[in-house]
């Protein structure tokens, strides 16, 4: 089984993209699972048609400690798995906590077992990794592999650069790798050579370019990803190309963040010099 | 004896200074003193400080009208249960220990819920005056808003819910003692005031362990004084509401009460006083300088009647205690130094010399006031440790400790006396009286005939050798209430224990 999280920015299409993807890896005939690591429980709604599903820690809380898998795990599209760990409302508690109470839920759980014959499982997390429990699905034992999404915008470029700094420190304790930058794409000039010249700095590899297309608005609307809505459309062909760099993906490397002048002078050079 | 002397009879240790201790260890006379203090204390050295929480639990704890809540996991409120020794003359409700049992759904979603349905069923219930609502380390990282919770459960019990802002990891035991202050800053100016005397006084910092307050407010009102209110021993909330309105605050305890006299100094204008109340000579200062303050002639005078009538009824007893004493060593190690200054004069005032004098929450210019009480020699300490303490105890032959209830088995397991000076203990040994309780202990533990069985002790005689000792007299002194030294003869190994500096050598012979 690989274990993947994707980590990236705030609003920058991390749950959008994973569902999106994790559709098309079932599609391909993969049994997957995806855990969603936000407190907003938002990771599985496209794979479950809408389904407002009840989270891990919502269970817990309910029914006390004695639950079983089937209480907190629905199938979903394609027969994937899906999880969300949830967490308290904003403003209150401590949802870092709450993924890591979740988590070792789930392994105590079996979720994770060999009988569950799972090739693949998600972990989609909250953008910024705030705190150690948000750190909780890459450290020792959890993920191995870790895709950041991002886009040409300045911001989330530096959020992408920030996580690279939180995955070297796993990396040496932990073993988890970086396999490389999906670029979720928001027609920024150069849009692509400029995260894959990052990527490129970065020592790892821009896995794939998913343009901006209004099929992906127009599935969400319908509570659906691309693939289950129109698996005709050309959208759906770009998330089945993510998923073969992926499925075929070798490089993982421990990422060297750039200094912060570095990565304004990058953007400089691709972004604003050429705009002006 | 001097500070010289002091090293000759010392037994070699392995026991090696933590590099980053070096600068808060010094020996008088050796060095110009300038000794490192107010640091956080060194990972892995052991410090005997407690954290923020503890700070505020113990000096709140003796309000004993008030209901004590502890927001946090239940260990916080398990091991701060009854801390001190702290009697009441009326409620007990301060001797119960609620916690919120913050557990880990709770840490998730956030404990506010809790902690108002835990306030809301404790307050119906007990009907207390007012209720301390205590910040734990786990509440400063979820960051409950203990405050809203407080106002909701005020603004629907209509008693005063107050929280105390003591997360523990948020500084040492001293940042506790000024959360305390804060939340008691909140209760004092809210009563009535009409009933007060001009000659009127708070007495600050004490905390009524074995009934001390009570002693102390005994001299004051013999002295012609009302006591308007007494923070925290023994306290009770109307009293406090209305500190405001008496003309002195009397603070004893260098740490715990300061703060709130300072802010009571700034809102209200009443000027305060710093004194102590353990041996003759502080006590007896204490009730000068009170009787200075207003100077009034007739408060003087009484207070010289009633210290020359106390001296004389105690003194015949001490001086009795003090020949068996004579010589001793002890070593010192409190919590505020204030304590530790009162200590050297009240161990001096029965003939025991302090080898090492030390605190957990001294600042410069206590130390500086510590060394210059000191001998040459002595051993000033701050933020100490069992490994310190234990490797000077040995160098310098000290014959007791004095301190707290973390300190107690380092004396017992080196096999030196123990007098206990903290807040845990149960007896009074402010005042007069308390001197003379002091006395007794003091000579009960040294005089024991128990600590020359100990290794330390035969190690010490195999150092020093048989020429260099002296024979001890017999202890004279015999209290009704412990075993007399005839009665525990121990049969065999006389000689062996003959030359030993304790005060019972006799029994043995």
């Amino acid at each position: 089984m690989r274990k993947v999280a994707i980590y990236g920015k705030g609003g920058i299409g991390k749950s959008t993209t994973t569902q999106n993807t994790v559709a098309a890896l079932a599609e391909m005939g993969k049994k997957v699972m995806v855990v969603g690591c936000d407190p907003k429980a938002d990771s599985t709604r496209l794979l479950l048609g809408g389904l407002a599903q009840k989270s891990v820690l919502d269970t817990i809380r309910d029914e006390g400690e004695d639950i079983e898998l089937d209480d907190i795990r629905r199938d979903g599209f394609g027969s994937c798995k899906c999880v969300e760990s949830g967490g308290p409302e904003p403003g209150v508690g401590c949802a870092g906590r709450g993924i890591i109470t979740s988590i070792n839920m789930l392994e105590q759980l079996g979720a994770y077992d060999e009988s569950e014959e799972l090739d693949y499982a998600f972990y989609d997390v909250l953008g910024d990794v705030v705190c150690g429990g948000f750190a909780m699905p890459i450290r020792q034992g959890k993920a191995q592999e870790i895709y950041i999404v991002c886009s040409g915008e300045m911001m989330a470029m530096y959020a992408a650069n920030n996580i690279c700094k939180g995955i070297m420190k796993f990396a040496e304790s932990g073993g988890v790798r970086l396999g490389g930058l999906i670029c979720n794409s928001r027609n920024v000039d150069n849009e692509s050579e400029m995260i894959q010249e990052f990527a490129k700095r970065l020592g790892t590899q821009m896995i794939h370019f998913v343009p901006r297309d209004n099929d992906v608005q127009r599935a969400e609307i319908r509570k659906m990803t691309v693939i289950d809505w129109n698996p005709e459309a050309p959208q759906a062909d770009e998330y089945r190309t993510l998923d073969r760099n992926i499925d075929n993906n070798e490089l993982f490397v421990i990422p060297k963040p750039l200094e912060i002048e570095e990565l304004e002078s990058l953007l400089l050079e691709y972004g604003l010099l050429e705009a002006a | 004896m001097n500070g010289h002397n002091i090293m000759t009879t010392a037994i070699e240790n392995n026991i090696r200074l933590l590099e980053a201790r070096k600068a808060q260890v010094q020996t008088k006379g050796s060095e110009p003193f300038n000794i490192a203090c107010e640091k956080q204390s060194v990972a892995g050295s052991v410090s005997q400080r407690a954290c923020v929480f503890c700070g505020s639990r113990v000096v709140l704890y003796p309000i004993c009208d008030a209901l004590h809540v502890i927001h946090g996991p239940i260990g916080c409120a398990s091991y701060t249960w009854d801390i001190r020794g702290s009697v009441s003359s009326g409620p007990q409700l301060h001797r119960m220990s609620f916690s919120t049992d913050l557990q880990e759904k709770d840490v998730i979603y956030g404990g506010e819920k809790k902690l108002e349905k835990a306030l809301l069923e404790l307050i119906a219930h007990y009907n207390p005056k007012a209720a301390f609502v205590y910040a734990t380390c786990i509440v400063g990282l979820i960051g409950d808003d203990m405050d809203a919770v407080c106002r909701r459960v005020s603004a629907r019990t209509g008693i005063d819910v107050i929280p105390v802002q003591s997360e523990g990891f948020a500084g040492s035991k001293k940042d506790g003692y000024s959360a305390a202050c804060h939340a008691l800053d909140q209760l004092v100016g809210t009563g009535d005031t009409s009933d007060i005397k001009p000659l009127s006084i708070n007495i600050l910092g004490d905390f009524n362990i074995g009934g001390e307050t009570w002693v102390i407010k005994d001299y004051y009102e013999k002295m012609g004084l009302q006591v308007v209110s007494t923070i925290t021993g023994d306290g009770r909330v109307d009293d406090i509401r209305k500190a405001h309105g008496a003309s002195l605050n009397v603070v004893q305890c260098s740490g715990s009460m300061k703060g709130l006299a300072r802010m009571m100094k700034e809102k209200y204008g009443t000027p305060f006083m710093h004194v102590s109340y353990f041996g003759i000579e502080d006590m007896s200062r204490a009730l000068y300088e009170v009787a200075d303050h207003f100077g009034d002639k007739d408060l003087l005078k009484r207070a010289q009647d009633m210290v020359r009538d106390e001296v004389m009824r105690i003194m015949p007893e001490l001086r009795k205690i003090r020949q068996d004493l004579e010589g001793k060593k002890a070593a010192i190690y409190t919590g505020g130094a204030f304590k530790a200054f009162s200590l050297v004069r009240s161990l001096r005032t029965l003939g025991v010399q302090t080898t090492i004098a030390g605190s957990q929450t001294g600042n410069p210019t206590d130390y500086k006031q510590l060394a210059e009480l000191c001998d040459d020699g002595t051993i000033i300490l701050d933020d100490t440790n069992p490994l310190e303490l234990a490797k000077f105890i040995q160098e310098t032959d000290t014959d007791l400790l004095i301190g707290g209830v973390k300190e107690r088995p380092i004396a017992y397991k080196l096999g030196v006396a123990f007098c206990d000076h903290n807040h845990e203990r149960k007896d009074c040994l402010a005042g007069f009286e308390g001197m003379l309780n002091f006395a007794r202990e003091v000579h009960g533990s040294l005089c024991s005939p128990v600590w020359k069985f100990s290794p330390f002790r035969q190690k010490h005689k195999e150092a020093v050798g048989s020429s260099q000792t002296t024979e001890k007299p017999k202890a004279t002194y015999i209290p009704t209430n412990v075993i007399k030294p005839g009665e525990t003869s121990g049969g065999g190994g006389e000689s062996k224990f003959a030359t030993l500096t304790i005060g019972a050598t006799e029994v043995a012979k």
